[in-house]
């Protein structure tokens, strides 16, 4: 006979470590309104704790200039409303998320002229913060104890990818693939998010762009709300292709064709004499691969 | 594996011979290594052994030699003129130790291997209904298959070489992985434990990655250490796995106008 704790932790324990994307100028030009949203992330959090009573539930904003915690289900700093009126994870959130905002805004104002006005393209949200910070937590759950829940992190992003955290998220990444971590996205934007894709493709998770933001509350309960044992025999969306397509180190656009310097693996658009990372200079009587093998191909 | 025996006379001259066929046919950019597992106490050659380890010096091959039984002169002279290294295991838990000292790259030699810029193709994962025709197996395929930028063909697996138009496939990830190594973070700094920092504003009482308490018992500080760019405070168990796995400081990735992320390049 099992003995009572152990029995308690069944297989479907989950620590869910949720970045919430609260970029402000991806929300005032969104046609969903961030409070709608909120209501469906909050009533699935929600839900999530009702599952298991030792499921756990951290949430992270990933703000355009700052993340930072919002909420930490298992945490005893928690304290309800005065009132009574609403569970300490809704007033907490709620109050943290607040506060959180107005400092994210006032940390935006030297800068904020070259924010908005640099480039065409709105500043993106801090992605490859809110993966670290997630990742920092989830190494304390797995130090807690033998027994501890199965983590996995979700990201709620609808800012589009900034190519500047390229080199940062895919560490996070790799990371969260060598702690067997599966990193769930739930992607709300415009276009797919390439580094989205790779992250879920490559950590094992589940990458989702609902079609119908009205019923968001259905996609999470019945897609990302699964456990780790559970998904081996649920049926959940399939990939529609990952985009492994990586951004050059010159102009940071996404390039499908480039050049590798062999020496430090940079990648560039177009041919260079030298390489800006590593400061090797090409060797002019080599010729690269390409050109021998046209030489082969013409023969 | 069963039918695998050892039957003959060991010969280092054939292994090398056919080592120098393989790597021959490396371009200049790669380098080229072989690591030898020797248990033999002789070699018996078709030819003039020396020869072939200046044939080796020659492509620039550096081979080294692991060896099981007893240390033999012919193995010291391969591996000093190629510029490897040559031990001799003592039991088994050092002859792990003698090959796993092989796992790291060994430091390149720049006149080796010049640097060349070489053109890769970066493939974009088709959807899992996607059927088409593979080059590697010459049959349909449904399902997850990589696109050739240039000419269009699927591929299996990568990282590989369209058969059809020769471009260096590769995915993003492949090479990202080692990018940890252009931007190493800074080693962080140990928070000295004087009474005032309790009081100093700069002191937080949790750790900015995990949230754990800096505080001991008796609500003194315990050990922490502190990013010198961001300077955030971190517990030590983060300071461990930041520099060995993560290889972000959580601190300067969260905050846009810190001094970090104004001079990063990528």
């Amino acid at each position: 006979m099992p003995s009572a704790p152990s029995k308690l932790y069944s297989d479907d324990v989950s620590l869910l470590v949720v970045t919430l994307d609260t970029n402000p100028f991806f929300w005032s030009t969104f046609s969903f309104p961030f409070s709608e949203f909120l209501s469906h992330v909050l009533a699935f959090l929600n839900s999530i704790l009702l599952l298991s009573q030792l499921n756990q539930v951290v949430v992270i904003a990933t703000g355009c200039n700052s993340c930072t915690y919002l909420y930490d289900s298992s945490s005893d700093k928690s304290h309800g409303s005065t009132s009574g009126s609403m569970p300490s994870l809704y007033s907490d959130l709620l109050h943290n998320l607040e506060v959180f905002l107005a400092r994210d805004q006032q940390l935006a104002k030297p800068w904020g002229n070259a924010a908005a006005g640099g480039g065409g393209a709105p500043p993106s949200s801090l992605l490859s913060g809110s993966l670290s910070m997630a990742l920092c937590y989830i190494q304390r759950a797995f130090r807690s104890g033998p027994i501890h829940p199965q983590p996995r992190i979700l990201c709620l992003q609808g800012s589009a990818d900034g190519p500047e955290q390229y080199v940062a998220i895919m560490n996070s990444i790799f990371s969260a693939q060598h702690s067997t971590v599966p990193i769930d996205s739930c992607y709300i934007g415009s276009n797919n998010s390439a580094f989205l894709q790779q992250a879920s493709y490559i950590t094992g998770g589940i990458y989702y762009r609902p079609p119908h933001l009205d019923g968001l509350f259905q996609y999470f309960s019945t897609v990302f709300a699964t456990d780790l044992h559970s998904r081996a025999f649920l049926r959940l969306p399939k990939s529609v292709g990952v985009d492994f397509r990586a951004s050059c180190f010159c102009h940071k656009q996404t390039i499908d064709m480039g050049y590798v310097c062999s020496v430090c693996l940079s990648i560039f658009c177009e041919h260079h004499d030298k390489c800006s990372t590593c400061g090797s200079v090409f060797g002019q009587s080599q010729s690269n691969v390409a050109s021998s093998t046209n030489r082969k191909r013409k023969a | 594996m069963g039918k695998l025996e050892c039957s003959g006379d060991a010969s280092l001259q054939n292994a090398l011979e056919l080592v120098l066929g393989y790597l021959n046919q490396i371009p200049s950019y790669g380098h080229r290594e072989v690591l030898i597992l020797y248990s033999a106490l002789s070699t018996c050659d078709p030819g003039d052994l020396m020869e072939t380890i200046q044939k080796c010096k020659k492509s620039k091959i550096r081979c080294s030699v692991i060896g099981l039984a007893a240390e033999m002169f012919i193995c010291k002279h391969l591996s000093q003129e190629t510029g490897g290294t040559y031990a001799v295991a003592l039991d088994e838990s050092h002859l792990k130790e003698l090959v796993l000292e092989h796992a790291p790259p060994p430091p390149a030699i720049a006149e080796y291997a010049t640097a060349n810029l070489i053109k890769m193709g970066f493939p974009q994962r088709a959807a899992e209904s996607a059927v088409a025709i593979c080059t590697c197996h010459e049959e349909a395929r449904i399902g997850g298959g990589y696109t050739c930028p240039r000419c269009k063909v699927r591929v299996c697996e990568l990282p590989t070489e369209c058969r059809i138009c020769g471009l260096t496939l590769i995915s993003s990830p492949h090479l990202a992985r080692s990018y940890h190594h252009l931007f190493p973070i800074v080693p962080f700094d140990e928070v000295s434990q004087t009474p005032q920092n309790v009081s100093s504003h700069g002191f937080s009482s949790d750790c900015f990655g995990c949230q754990q308490s800096l505080l001991s018992q008796g609500n003194k500080p315990g050990l922490s250490v502190t990013c010198p760019k961001c300077k955030q405070h971190f517990c030590l168990d983060c300071d461990i796995y930041i520099h060995e796995s993560l290889h972000n400081c959580p601190g300067c990735e969260s905050f846009r106008h810190s001094n970090s992320t104004a001079t990063r390049m990528v």
